[in-house]
């Protein structure tokens, strides 16, 4: 049985700077349903736009998304569709200082009805799933670069997404924590049966993929 | 962790910043508090004259002002023709005159002011002048030289039980010392009424008549019977209408205390502004992350704005607790001679709260409104 699409794009445009600079330029892209994507390209080609645009962060211009189900072109609050469809995971990890590893990880379910035992027993399930359990009453300013994207992983996953989105995730840390991060997305992707799409620099990083997209000049280059 | 904790913990993260703010606030809260407490102690005071038990009405000659003038201008007899009166229940004939002994410098207030007041009555008139109970035994009247002195008194002049004071030559020895809530009468002293007029030569005269009226009479329409019936000599004021005057000065400081408060609003307004704008601009990447986890821009809005009031909130604590430590030294170390007391009312209470909630409000809606406009992919690439 074929699985089904959770992104479809077709022909997706965006510019900046009044329209000189083509960040998208026709993109058609579609994604079946658990799949691991890698996304290549030179800087500025237009990845990290292409994967905002799946994320919702940003609108494009000219033609259409959807992703999981929404039509993101026609949908006006796309809150709600980023805190139950996506997961993100920064380059840099983007925890919040003054809150706990717990309280980082319990920030994207304020959205959702969840009560506060529910959103502590959820994020210490989560924790464990990263092997953090024991310092989720740490700072994130105590803690390795590994282990703060590894709380950035627990906290793209609370709300059970569908996509998980990495914007270069091993790009701050050494090869080795790299390695141990990497590890620990794929096992999540397969167990948790989420799709997960992958901005990266590093081809020995896009080749643990199933699919890598290269991108040049706002448009998939070629699909290997 | 609820998200009233989280906006608990976010303003303090700059702990410098936030002290400084909480600091601006609170000073305009403190001298909104401080002033809030003497007017109402002065205005406390005045309700006093209202009561239970005291006089209702004080009858003056024409002319002379809501307390009378010093010395005899009205005939005693007067006394025994108003209790005739409809409505009446009761009167007091009261000579005033001034003790002439000084009071030590550096007071203030009626007690100070070039010597206190002696007030000669009959003894068993003293509830209508609102002195239900004296700490000692009250004067007798006839001719022993006795007299009971007001609490402010006995503070300004040191004097207790058994102490004398000289009175126009003559020594008077202190019975009593009285407190009856009343600042112009606590700052006095009272003593027999004919050995005041014997010793001030005002035999037959009173200064003015303390009027009480039946329980079902009413007080405004007694006054007027007593002025209708001596248009030419006599003016009855109310106690409500003294209170009502006393007030309208004391709206004055009111007035000025609102104009604080304004200044207060604006000075503290823009220093929240500030505060949170740099709050906001520190945190444009966490706002970023925010938005991308899913919260609403309401959401972001109400967590910014919730921070703003609570750091003006702990303003309005830290200033309240400012302003009645300040009054408290004022009175303690600068106004010996108190003629009132600060009162901290509940007024006063919600008015600094009040003020402190409408600057968080001003001063964190145009942040806020900020936070929650940020564009999400440029507040992640903020630096």
């Amino acid at each position: 049985m074929t699985k089904e699409n959770v992104i479809e794009i077709h022909n997706l445009r965006k510019t900046y700077d009044k329209g000189k600079i083509k960040a998208l330029n026709g993109i058609d892209l579609e994604i079946k349903k658990g799949e691991f994507i890698s996304i290549m390209g030179p800087s500025g080609s237009g990845k990290s736009t292409l994967l905002n645009m799946i994320g919702a962060l940003d609108r494009a211009e000219e033609g259409t998304i959807k992703v999981a189900g929404i039509n993101l072109m026609k949908t006006r609050d796309l809150s709600e569709f980023r805190s139950q469809e996506i997961g993100f995971v920064f380059q840099m990890h983007n925890l919040v200082p003054n809150l706990s590893v717990l309280e980082n990880v319990e920030i994207p379910m304020y959205e959702t009805r969840v009560k506060s035992e529910e959103m502590r027993r959820r994020a210490l399930e989560l924790l464990e799933a990263v092997g953090l359990k024991d310092k989720a009453d740490k700072n994130p300013t105590k803690l390795s670069g590994g282990e703060r994207q590894r709380v950035a992983i627990a906290r793209a996953l609370v709300n059970h997404p569908s996509i998980i989105l990495a914007d270069e995730p091993t790009g701050a840390l050494d090869s080795k924590t790299g390695d141990v991060i990497l590890n620990l997305l794929k096992s999540l992707h397969s167990k948790e049966q989420v799709t997960l799409v992958m901005v990266t620099h590093e081809p020995y990083v896009a080749e643990m993929a199933d699919r890598i997209l290269h991108v040049l000049d706002g448009k998939i280059n070629n699909s290997s | 962790m609820s998200f009233f904790t989280l906006m608990i913990k976010n303003p303090f993260r700059n702990r410098t910043r936030a002290t400084l703010a909480i600091i601006g606030i609170a000073i305009g809260i403190a001298t909104i508090v401080a002033l809030g407490m003497v007017t109402g102690g002065l205005q406390s005071s005045t309700q006093s004259t209202l009561k239970a038990g005291s006089a209702e009405i004080t009858v003056t000659k024409i002319g002379s002002g809501n307390f009378g003038s010093s010395g005899g201008i009205l005939d005693e007899s007067l006394v025994t023709d108003l209790k005739n009166t409809n409505g009446v229940k009761d009167t007091a004939g009261i000579l005033r005159v001034n003790s002439n002994v000084s009071t030590p410098s550096g007071g203030s207030g009626f007690g100070s002011m070039g010597g206190f007041l002696v007030n000669g009555i009959d003894s068993s008139k003293l509830a209508l002048v609102g002195i239900d109970s004296v700490n000692g035994t009250i004067f007798t009247n006839g001719s022993s030289n006795e007299i009971i002195i007001g609490k402010t008194v006995a503070q300004n002049l040191n004097k207790t039980v058994g102490s004398t004071i000289d009175i126009y030559g003559t020594e008077f020895e202190v019975t009593g010392i009285f407190e009856s809530g009343n600042f112009i009468y606590d700052t006095g002293a009272f003593t027999s009424l004919s050995t005041l007029q014997n010793l001030t030569n005002n035999t037959g005269k009173v200064s003015y008549i303390q009027v009480k009226v039946n329980d079902n009479a009413n007080a405004s329409q007694v006054s007027k019977t007593i002025q209708d019936e001596h248009p030419n000599d006599l003016s009855a004021t109310t106690a409500v209408d003294l209170a009502n005057r006393i007030n309208q000065s004391l709206g004055m400081i009111d007035t000025a205390s609102w104009a604080i408060s304004l200044l207060a609003i604006v000075i503290g307004g823009v220093g929240v502004i500030n505060t949170m704008i740099m709050s906001v601009f520190e945190r444009t990447r966490e706002i970023g992350v925010l938005k991308a986890v899913g919260w609403k821009d309401r959401r972001i809005l109400g967590m910014i704005l919730g921070e703003s009031i609570i750091l003006t909130l702990v303003a309005a604590v830290v200033g309240i607790i400012l302003g009645i430590v300040a009054v408290e030294i004022i009175f303690k170390f600068f106004i010996t001679s108190q003629s009132f007391e600060a009162v901290l009312t509940m007024d006063t209470l919600l008015k600094a709260f009040g003020v402190a909630l409408l600057v968080g409000i001003v001063g964190g809606l145009y942040p806020a409104y900020r936070a929650s406009r940020l564009a999400p992919t440029e507040a992640l690439r903020y630096e």
